[in-house]
């Protein structure tokens, strides 16, 4: 039995035991704990390797994680279509929650990717996270709609996925694999973050021709660190590649180490 | 019903997520998903969830969880081929339902790798009373080439773009990883199915359009494999529409009726045992 496995695990917990957690502990006793907020969608599922690299490099370093699934995703309980974006929000609360809890410690920070990290901006002070750590976040939701909805439009003609070419119909109300609410997709379309509400970390790893807002995002030029190569999230012929940068592992492992 | 996690398995090193009904029926199959590929134990857009959770509302038991090294799962530290261990996790899968669910027997569905090791487990596990394979072994076939080669001889404007400038543009992307099956020969999996079905296992294959680079026709299954794809035991269905991983959520919904009813009708959760 390996003794790293069976400090990883798995349970259901928050309301209704909705919420589906992979618990990290430290092995000392942790100083810190670190919240792994996953992006929404097909992200999650690409980053699905990352961050439990991520989480075990963190642990290495003494901390504790937990990683966890929205409601509506991953392994926790509702639908896909069921994502809300304010549940979210709530969601990720509840978690930080829960790692004070089991790490037994008050000073969490968080981490995500994509939408994922607007996560942990949106929710840092409803979370009291002591800093957020945000990779490629979606700042301005405007533009990002337009490029699942422009991706998601490609999906028709794509040849090298379906036989014959499929109808509008077919790939309406979904996002790259995902049924979406006409609710999410508002929600999404409206999120603007402008201004960090903690100490925060921008790791920017967007091709040149993506979507980027940073000049709009009041956060110390310190606290943006460029990252390469850089990260396709937005080529749908990558769709089903997994996201691994071990850069990334080790920016977001240092950065959160040397944090006061 | 409500799922549940567990971290289970000979080393304790394997993740999975259970849903077990409130009162299974006696003598329910339980039914166990596979990895698809490396896709941690969600599936291709969340379609073990969907697929488990259905299954679970009709009233049988699942677990979807991670293979040795997979998703959540560690290394169990043995020395084994992958065959040794997928068949030990699986086993140890089993042992699992067994407990929760008090599972006797079990359907195992795997999608292109989980095909392969649902295939691998059924050829030696007495336990297994059916399994699914979704995109699992094929072969091209004389068909599949006439099929795919005569439109394409005939079609004028294939010919004008071949002789075109743009014939290296539109081969753009073929560097890309593809969806395969790395496959066993033809007549080992011929004879895997007939020992199979001679041991009493339901088999259902429904593959996709999605592998249209080696499979092209629901003939094709006959033709990859003989006879034995009438047997009554075997049902078969081509999906010309849909891609590899189901991606639009119509097409996994095609999908998992198709596997409810097939369900229903050799494993009904009212009789138990199959039908």
């Amino acid at each position: 039995m390996s003794t790293r496995a069976e400090a990883e695990m798995p349970f259901y917990f928050g309301p209704d035991r909705a919420l589906f957690g992979l618990f990290h502990a430290s092995g000392t006793l942790a100083r810190k704990a670190v919240l792994l907020c996953p992006p929404l969608g097909q992200d999650q599922i690409r980053c699905h390797r990352l961050y439990r690299q991520l989480a075990q490099a963190l642990v290495a370093e003494g901390m504790a994680v937990l990683r966890f699934d929205y409601y509506g995703t991953g392994d926790s309980a509702g639908d896909s279509v069921e994502v809300d974006w304010e549940r979210c929000v709530a969601d990720t609360a509840v978690a930080a929650g829960e790692l004070r809890t089991r790490a037994g410690v008050d000073r969490v920070f968080a981490f995500g990717a994509r939408l994922g990290g607007s996560m942990a901006l949106a929710s840092a002070t409803q979370a009291r996270f002591a800093g957020v750590v945000a990779w490629d976040p979606v700042l301005d939701g405007q533009p990002y709609v337009a490029q699942l909805d422009a991706m998601q439009s490609a999906l028709c003609a794509d040849g090298q996925r379906f036989m014959v070419p499929r109808k509008p119909a077919d790939v309406a109300a979904q996002w790259l694999g995902f049924a979406i609410s006409a609710r999410l997709r508002q929600q999404i379309a409206d999120l603007h973050i402008d201004r960090p509400p903690t100490t925060t970390l921008l790791i920017d790893s967007l091709s040149s021709d993506a979507p980027r807002h940073l000049n709009g995002f009041e956060v110390d030029a310190a606290m943006i660190k460029s990252l390469q190569p850089l990260t396709p999230w937005d080529d749908l012929r990558r769709l089903e590649v997994a996201v691994l940068s071990h850069p990334l592992i080790q920016a977001v492992t240092h950065h959160v180490r040397e944090a006061a | 019903m409500q799922e549940q996690a567990f971290r289970f398995g000979r080393a304790r090193h394997l993740v999975g997520v259970a849903g077990l009904p409130a009162s299974p029926a006696q003598d329910v199959v339980g039914v166990i998903v596979l990895n698809a590929g490396l896709v941690h134990r969600i599936g291709p857009f969340r379609l073990h969830v969907e697929m488990t959770r259905r299954l679970n509302a009709q009233g049988y038991p699942t677990l979807r969880f991670d293979l040795s090294t997979i998703g959540d799962s560690a290394s169990s530290g043995e020395s084994q081929t992958r065959k040794q261990q997928i068949c030990a996790d699986v086993a140890d899968a089993m042992q699992l339902l067994s407990e929760q669910a008090a599972c006797k027997r079990f359907v195992l569905i795997g999608l292109c790798s989980g095909s392969q090791s649902a295939h691998m487990v059924a050829c030696s596990d007495a336990k297994v009373a059916g399994a699914v394979f979704l995109d699992g072994y094929a072969y091209r076939t004389l068909g599949y080439r006439l099929r795919y080669y005569v439109p394409r001889l005939l079609d004028a404007r294939r010919w004008m773009r071949v002789f075109s400038r743009n014939r290296k543009a539109n081969q753009g992307g073929s560097s890309e990883p593809t969806f395969t099956v790395a496959p066993l020969p033809q007549t080992v999996v011929r004879a895997d199915f007939a020992g199979m079905l001679d041991r009493g296992i339901k088999l259902c294959l429904i593959y996709s359009g999605g592998i249209s680079q080696y499979f092209n026709h629901a003939r094709q299954f006959r033709e990859c494999f003989g006879r034995v794809m009438a047997h009554p035991d075997v049902s078969t269905s081509f999906l010309k529409e849909a891609d590899h991983t189901y991606i639009l959520t119509g097409d996994r919904n095609r999908l998992l009726d198709g596997i409810e009813r097939w369900l229903s009708h050799n494993f009904s959760v009212a009789s138990g045992t199959s039908s």
